[in-house]
């Protein structure tokens, strides 16, 4: 089974995004802040993270290019999460190697196709 | 009594003419040589000389040059028969033979004496005229100064610098307060002053100021300790004591009506006449009502500012909130999905009416959400645009295609007629989907079932356009060609009185009926907003139960639509980041254009992005935006040019370019003001 990271500091999201993916038939691991996620990420190696652009302690960006920019997690495709939509968050997301920009309020049908469509393909 | 002076070589002569004129209480003096004479010249001033002609020893022409450069002394020549040098006698007043006559010695004395009385009271009141006149200059350059500035204390300096000019005094003290109230005594001083007698200056501004408000409530707060000292002292070589307050001095305060602004005194050795005193009022009178528009003008500055301030304030706190209520709007939403997916079990027929009810709210909520934030974006001049050559006919296809579902749920019919679809417009084709969704959805929105929506496209000049007089505001701009877009319906249409208000921001929040079926009341307000950065307009016509008609206009693209439109958002861009923006127009021959674009070291390329050509049979104009650009980096390509002139000369001697500029914010700060200026001030450069 495929693993999922999701990094998120909204708990809700999470579950919502946790629940279908695992519909879907992924295995979904779940982290509250961006050290976690960035942790976890590199003890499990996911084969895909969802990660929200605005947490605590270390943002997406920062994670996005930590991973990005080492070899041994470079291919994990991210998929970001943001409220905003400003076009220069789209650049930085751009720089920092993020494969694909979700803001919200998001369809999660549109996810569980995105997700499928980076791990079937 | 006057002052004699006898030039002679015989001691005879001279002892009998003294004799004679000190009977008359004369003062008499004598020289028997050129030297003496030129000495006792520069040092007495006598009022009369007389030159004796019968010398040996020495030549009287030399004194004779010398009397001629005093103004107004009288020259008697003594001879023995009727000739003399005709040198000497085109200066001579009178003339006496020898033997003298007693009386005719006295009474040519006398009458020169009152010739020379009257040519000095001319010369005096010629000079007192001249003084007059000059202040009079000073009074009128120092007003046209005061005239030219709104800042305060340059308008002090020019006071000061008015009064030293007219009045040249030793000392001045101008007590002014500045925008919070504090008092500062500024000093101008020809020589050094001791700290005792500054001390003593301030204390005697303070008096002063008291004396001025002796029952009435003070304007300001002043005591000694919170006055502060500007001094400015020109010759610090000397210093003054404290006889200088006992000079000549003159006191005036600077007053508006009930707008107090502060004081001026003066002092000076020599005393001040009445005129003098006119002179000194009257500046400081001037400089009041300049004072008085340039504290009114700090205060409409400051509210500015401050209203700039709440302004920014709003659209920070608009889009954070924006942001902040979208991510639990995105959770409420994931979780209606996740229950209507039916994977959490099956739902019944109500379960499904109320959870869909529950998902289109929130679905409207976060359309409110999206709109309050565009609008934000585009008030504060943040949203970004990609203009690029559209054709409206993809968009309309976009709109139509997204909401044809809409209107067949309503069996609304969606129809189309593109009249000119060979017209490219030069815009942001997100925005115009934005702005035509916006149009397509009210329409299905407010048409009862079985209705029609038309949309509709033509290309029409500015001057045919159907002018709807409540929209006035939106004409006023349009000239030339223009694609426009109609959207038409037969729907529930407008009443009149709402009509002028269709494009106010919460406007339809007021009806009932747009609250059934939802919105945010900003759609149109954002178009209008979007149609505006295109250089476009929008406006309706709407009969109620008959149906309502929306437009809107899009300049062709042509070159000077794609550079305006550029330009727009350069100088956008420089207003957010505070920054400079010079426009820079240059014309000359085809040739000569052609040849500057392409020389790199002339025009770097980056000039270029944004830049338009206008030619006509000869000449071409060629109009470059530069962001960043101020007055320095203008000058500095109109000295390149000035060589390259020099340059080219040679090959082309009749090679001229015409040159000008413009800079935000100095020279105005709207795009159609700054073409304004740089196309009216083209100047040939000149090598």
């Amino acid at each position: 089974m495929k693993k999922i990271l999701i990094v998120d500091d909204e708990q809700d999201i999470v579950e919502s995004l946790k629940f279908v993916l695992e519909v879907a038939g992924f295995d979904c691991y779940c982290a509250y802040n961006g050290e976690e996620g960035l942790n976890m990420a590199r003890k499990i190696s996911p084969d895909l993270i969802i990660l929200d652009v605005m947490m605590p302690k270390i943002n997406g960006y920062k994670i996005s290019r930590l991973l990005k920019y080492d070899n041994k997690y470079k291919n994990i495709p991210i998929l970001m999460v943001t409220a905003r939509s400003q076009q220069e968050d789209r650049l930085i997301g751009e720089e920092t190697g993020v494969d694909e920009y979700i803001t919200k309020p998001f369809e999660l049908d549109e996810i569980v196709k995105k997700v499928e469509g980076y791990l079937k393909g | 009594m006057a002052k004699i002076l006898l030039v002679s070589e015989n001691d005879k002569k001279g002892k009998d003419i003294q004799e004679i004129l000190q009977k008359y209480s004369h003062e008499f003096c004598y020289a028997d040589n050129s030297t003496l004479a030129i000495d006792i010249l520069n040092t007495q001033r006598p009022d009369i000389i007389i030159l004796d002609t019968e010398i040996e020893n020495f030549d009287l022409k030399i004194v004779n040059k010398k009397i001629k450069s005093f103004e107004n002394i009288q020259t008697i020549l003594l001879t023995k028969n009727d000739d003399a040098e005709p040198e000497l006698l085109k200066n001579t007043n009178a003339f006496l033979q020898e033997p003298v006559s007693k009386n005719l010695l006295i009474a040519t004395i006398n009458a020169n004496l009152k010739t020379k009385d009257s040519l000095d009271k001319l010369a005096n009141s010629n000079h007192e005229l001249a003084r007059s006149l000059y202040q009079l200059n000073v009074l009128y350059s120092t007003s046209s100064q005061f005239a030219g500035t709104l800042d305060k204390e340059k308008l002090i300096d020019c006071l000061i610098e008015g009064i030293d000019k007219s009045l040249s005094f030793g000392l001045s003290c101008v007590l002014t307060f500045k925008d919070d109230a504090e008092p500062i005594l500024i000093i101008n001083s020809l020589y050094n002053i001791s700290d005792r007698v500054l001390e003593a200056l301030k204390l005697r501004a303070v008096l002063n100021y008291k004396s001025l408000f002796e029952k009435k409530a003070m304007p300001f707060e002043l005591d000694i300790k919170n006055l502060k000292i500007e001094k400015h002292v020109k010759h610090a070589i000397k210093e003054y004591d404290f006889s200088v307050l006992r000079s000549d001095n003159m006191f005036a305060p600077i007053v508006l009506s009930d707008n107090f602004f502060g004081f001026v005194e003066i002092f000076r050795e020599s005393e001040f006449t009445t005129e003098d005193a006119t002179c000194f009022q009257t500046l400081a009178q001037q400089v009041s009502l300049p004072l008085k528009s340039a504290s009114l003008y700090e205060e409409i500055k400051r509210n500015n500012k401050k209203l700039e301030r709440l302004e920014r304030l709003k659209s920070e706190f608009i889009s954070i909130v924006s942001h902040e209520l979208r991510t639990p709007l995105t959770a409420i939403k994931n979780a209606l999905d996740i229950i209507l997916s039916g994977k959490t079990g099956e739902l019944t027929e109500n379960m499904n009416k109320f959870i869909n009810m529950a998902k289109r709210n929130v679905a409207r909520l976060s359309g409110i959400i999206n709109d309050l934030l565009d609008l934000s974006k585009i008030e504060a001049g943040k949203m970004d645009f990609k203009f690029e050559m559209i054709k409206i006919e993809s968009v309309i296809d976009y709109v139509k295609t997204s909401l044809d579902e809409m209107a067949k749920e309503k069996n609304l019919i969606l129809k189309t007629k593109i009249e000119d679809n060979f017209a490219p417009i030069y815009a942001d084709s997100r925005r115009l989907e934005q702005v035509l969704t916006n149009l397509v959805s009210n329409a299905i929105k407010f048409t009862p079932e079985g209705g029609q929506i038309e949309i509709r496209t033509e290309v029409i000049d500015a001057k045919d356009i159907n002018y709807v007089e409540m929209f006035d505001f939106e004409f006023r701009q349009l000239h030339g060609k223009y694609l426009l877009v109609c959207v038409k319906d037969n729907g529930i249409g407008i009443s009149q009185e709402n009509l002028a208000h269709v494009f106010d921001k919460f406007a339809q929040i007021e009806n009932s009926l747009s609250r059934k079926v939802g919105g945010s009341g900003l759609g149109l307000p954002i178009a209008r907003q979007l149609l505006e950065v295109h250089n476009g307009a929008i406006w309706c016509n709407s009969k109620p139960e008959k149906g309502s008609s929306f437009y809107f206009v899009l300049p062709l693209a042509n070159e000077k639509n794609k550079f305006m439109l550029e330009f727009k958002q350069d100088l956008q861009k420089a207003k957010i980041n505070n920054s400079s923006l010079a426009v820079i127009k240059i014309k000359s021959e085809n040739e000569i254009i052609q040849s500057l674009i392409n020389d790199e070291k002339l025009i770097k390329k980056s000039y270029l992005n944004n830049s338009i050509q206008e030619n006509d049979k000869k000449d071409t104009a060629l109009t470059m935006v530069i962001p960043d650009g101020d007055r320095f980096s203008a000058d500095f390509l109109k000295k390149k040019l000035q060589s390259y002139t020099k340059d080219y000369k040679n090959l082309n001697p009749n090679c001229a370019i015409m040159y000008s500029y413009a800079v935000y914010p100095e020279d105005a700060i709207d795009e159609v003001e700054l073409m304004k200026k740089v196309g009216e001030s083209l100047q040939k450069i000149r090598e």
